[in-house]
Order: structure tokens, then sequence, then C-alpha cells
């Protein structure tokens, strides 16, 4: 057994090596995060969040892409606790997932694994469509809010809510400084096409 | 995809932010005003799709300058013309005059036709944006021949498919792992479109992939994904419910 963990430390720690390899990075200062998991999650103690690369059952590791070139490593077991799927394998490639281990960064072992959820929105986010006719029939200006449409371009063009702005969620970064009011506390209110 | 949105706006600072979650499905079928952009109307005399385009300002007026292939009927004889409007109520309606009629849209709208716009700006924005104006006599009768869009797979050859299988076709579902839980065609393969790009090499070069999602939307993203990438390709453009047992119904849009 400590033979078996044994090579597949070396195994894995070379994958490792490689896949590292031009980023240039030791493993003492191997990042945790992936940088849009940032936007709601800081750094934490031997937490490693990113997204799902592959799950090996015969090396019993999972792979999770935490950067451009960075990947991590992971051991598990049978003992490994999932929250947000059924098993480890119905978690689509890809998807962003959060793994706490112990050991050390070197060698880590999976405790527990996180499927990111759908989104959810607060209730006191929410509005509805009556709230919005409301809002349309006074105009942007005078209702003093900002309607945007997150769906892609195509979509909007084909038919929006009256006075609604352009932008597509995935430009949204790209975008935003020019959609958005300066005003930071300027009623906004996003809306797209629910489930399609 | 708004939640998201919403979330970033938070993270850039903005304090007052809300998301209408049930979005323009919802907004659509209480029947409120919906506005279109020329951008969308030119997409559809260049794809050749069938779409029915209405001048709503007097025939006069109308005659001096008009989008190519419009129908001319004036917002007041709106009413006795009914009957000349197409028996399919999915057909794609743009209504257009110097202002937004909202009343024109209402009375569109209630006879059923459930994806009736308004064009933004009207003639003036179309021909800002580009478009061609025409001048001389209208047309005052409607044609309406709706023709599938480029790609679109007949439904009752999906269901041949789906029933059967077929050597050199594929059926693949391309809607997200929090829907396929709840049921997917028996035949069906799955990958959320937003993995699609990243997994190309998974799918057979050699075979026809026929895509569906729930409502065709994302079928026919992925459809246009993949004809770029060289794949034989077609898409379901419909509705598709699909339960536990792999049973499914198919509703036309």
């Amino acid at each position: 057994m400590v033979n078996k963990r044994m090579r597949l430390f070396v195994l894995t720690s070379m994958i490792a090596m490689v896949l590292l390899g031009t980023a240039g990075l030791s493993f003492a200062e191997k990042p945790t995060v992936l940088a849009p998991c940032k936007q709601c999650h800081q750094p934490e103690k031997d937490l490693v969040r990113g997204t799902l690369v592959s799950v090996s059952e015969k090396f019993k590791t999972i792979n999770v892409q935490v950067g451009q070139k960075l990947v991590w490593i992971i051991n598990y077991g049978d003992d490994l606790k999932i929250t947000g799927a059924d098993k480890l394998l119905s978690v689509s490639k890809d998807k962003e997932i959060g793994i706490r281990f112990t050991g050390d960064e070197k060698k880590p072992y999976a405790v527990s694994l996180t499927v990111k959820p759908p989104a959810k929105v607060a209730p006191e986010k929410l509005v509805t469509a009556d709230e919005i006719s409301k809002l349309v029939a006074m105009g942007p200006e005078k209702g003093s809010y900002l309607l945007v449409d997150s769906r892609p371009k195509p979509r909007f063009n084909e038919g929006h809510i009256p006075h609604a702005v352009s932008l597509d969620n995935t430009k949204f970064d790209e975008l935003k400084d020019k959609m958005l009011p300066k005003e930071k506390d300027r009623l906004i209110i996003f809306y797209c096409g629910g489930v399609t | 995809m708004s939640p998201e949105s919403a979330r970033r706006a938070e993270v850039a600072g903005y304090t007052n932010v809300k998301v209408f979650h049930e979005g323009i499905p919802v907004w659509k079928k209480a029947g409120k005003l919906i506005v279109s952009e020329s951008a969308a109307l030119k997409d559809l005399m260049d794809k050749d799709i069938a779409h029915v385009l209405i001048d709503l300002r007097d025939a006069g007026e109308a005659e001096k300058s008009f989008i190519p292939g419009a129908v001319s009927i004036p917002a007041k004889d709106l009413s006795v013309a009914k009957d000349k409007f197409p028996g399919d109520k999915s057909a794609p309606i743009i209504l257009y005059a110097d202002k937004l009629d909202e009343e024109a849209f209402k009375a569109v709208r209630s006879w059923g036709y459930g994806n009736t716009s308004l064009l933004n700006g009207g003639l003036a924005s179309w021909t800002k944006d580009g478009g061609k104006a025409e001048k001389g006599k209208l047309a005052t009768i409607i044609s309406y021949v709706p023709k599938p869009r480029p790609g679109e797979i007949a439904i009752e050859e999906f269901k041949a498919i789906a029933e059967k299988g077929s050597p050199d076709k594929i059926i693949l579902d391309v809607r997200e792992a929090d829907e396929t839980a709840n049921g997917m065609i028996k035949r069906a393969t799955n990958i959320p479109e937003s993995t699609v790009k990243n997994r190309l090499k998974e799918l057979p070069k050699d075979k026809e992939i026929i895509t569906h999602c729930a409502t065709g939307i994302r079928a026919e993203n992925v459809f246009e994904d993949l004809k770029e990438a060289g794949f034989k390709t077609r898409f379901l453009n419909a509705v598709i419910q699909i339960d536990k047992d792999g049973k499914y119904e198919i509703t036309k849009k």
C-alpha cells in the first residue's frame, strides 16, 4: 500500500511538474483559486477552487484547473464527501468545483468536494413583470433605472423589453464601463431568457 | 445569465441591483410590449426566413419611402385587417411606424401572434443602420410561407431517429446537467452548450450531429458552432419536454 501510494505520488508529481512547466511556479506559491471564482471566494487554506478537468478512477485522482497552465492533482478515496452531485463521475467537465483537502500541497488528499449550485437570486432582489411595466411606462430617466438584457446581442435584436440596453453576460467585463451608469446607486435590473 | 451579470455588477460596486429572473418568456406570455432592432430584421431578410413586415403609417406617407417587403396596413385599418394575417400564429410579425405604436402591437398580439414586435425607431433607424428603402406602391396582401430555418430538422425525422436510432446520426442534448437530471432521450449524448466548444474532440466527424435543448435556441447556437468547426449537423427547432423515463413531447414553436 505504501509502495503503491509512493508510486502514485511520484507519478502525479511528475504530471504536475509537466503541467506546471512553463508557468514557472514552485509548489510553495501554487495558487488555489481560479480567477473568475475570486469574484465570490477568497483563497482559503487547504481549499482549491477551479474547474474540473478530469477524474481518473484508475489513479484515484481529481484534476482541477486553477490557472491557464496550472492544474491541481488531488488524490481521493471512497471517503470523499460530495455536495451538489450524486457521484463524482456525474460532475461534468469544466464545472466549477471546490475541494477541501488534507496533507500538504505536494500531496493533497481530498476530504470533500462541492459542486457550484445553479445561480439563485435572493428574494429581495427579484422583480416582477408588472414592476418592470411600471418603470417602462416612466422611462429610464424619469424612473431613474437601467434595464439590462444579458442575452447575446442577436437575441436582444430579435425582441427585447422597451428601453432595455444590451449587455451580453459573456462580454460583461469588456462592456460594463460603457454600458452601466456612473452613479453606483442607480437601480439596475438585469433580465435574460429564463431557461431556454 | 442575468443572476451572474447582477453579481458582477455588485462586484463592480453597484449597490441597487435587481433581477427580473423570469425574463423574456414571462414578459412575452403576459402580452407586454416587445421591441426589435433593425439588425434582426436584416438577418431575417438575409437568411430568407419567412416573416411579416407591416408598415402602419398612412398609405400616402408609406409610398414615399418604405422598408422592402413591407405590407401597408395603416394603423387605423388594422382591426379590420385581422383576416389578412397568417394562419400560423408563430409567424414573426414586425410592425413599424414613426413611433412605437403600442396599441397596434397589443391588437396583433391579442390575436395570438406570440412573435410580434415593434421595430425600434421604424424606417428612420432602418435607413440609419444601412438598410435600403424603396418608394412606390406597397403590397397590401400578407403572404407568409414558413420555411424551416437553415439547419432545422423536421420534427418527424427527429422523432424517427430518437425512436429507432440511426447508424450515421447521433442526438446531442446540449442542456445543462441540472436539466438533464430530470430525464434525457434514451439515445442522446449530453454535452452542455457551455462546454461544447472545449469538447469537440468527443464528437464524431463521420456522423451527423442532431442537437436539441429545451426550446431550440441553445440547439441552434451549438449547431452554428459545430457547423463552423466542420461537423455535419442539424438542430431541433422546437420545444421539447422529457421525463425521467425518457418519454418526450415535442411542440412546434
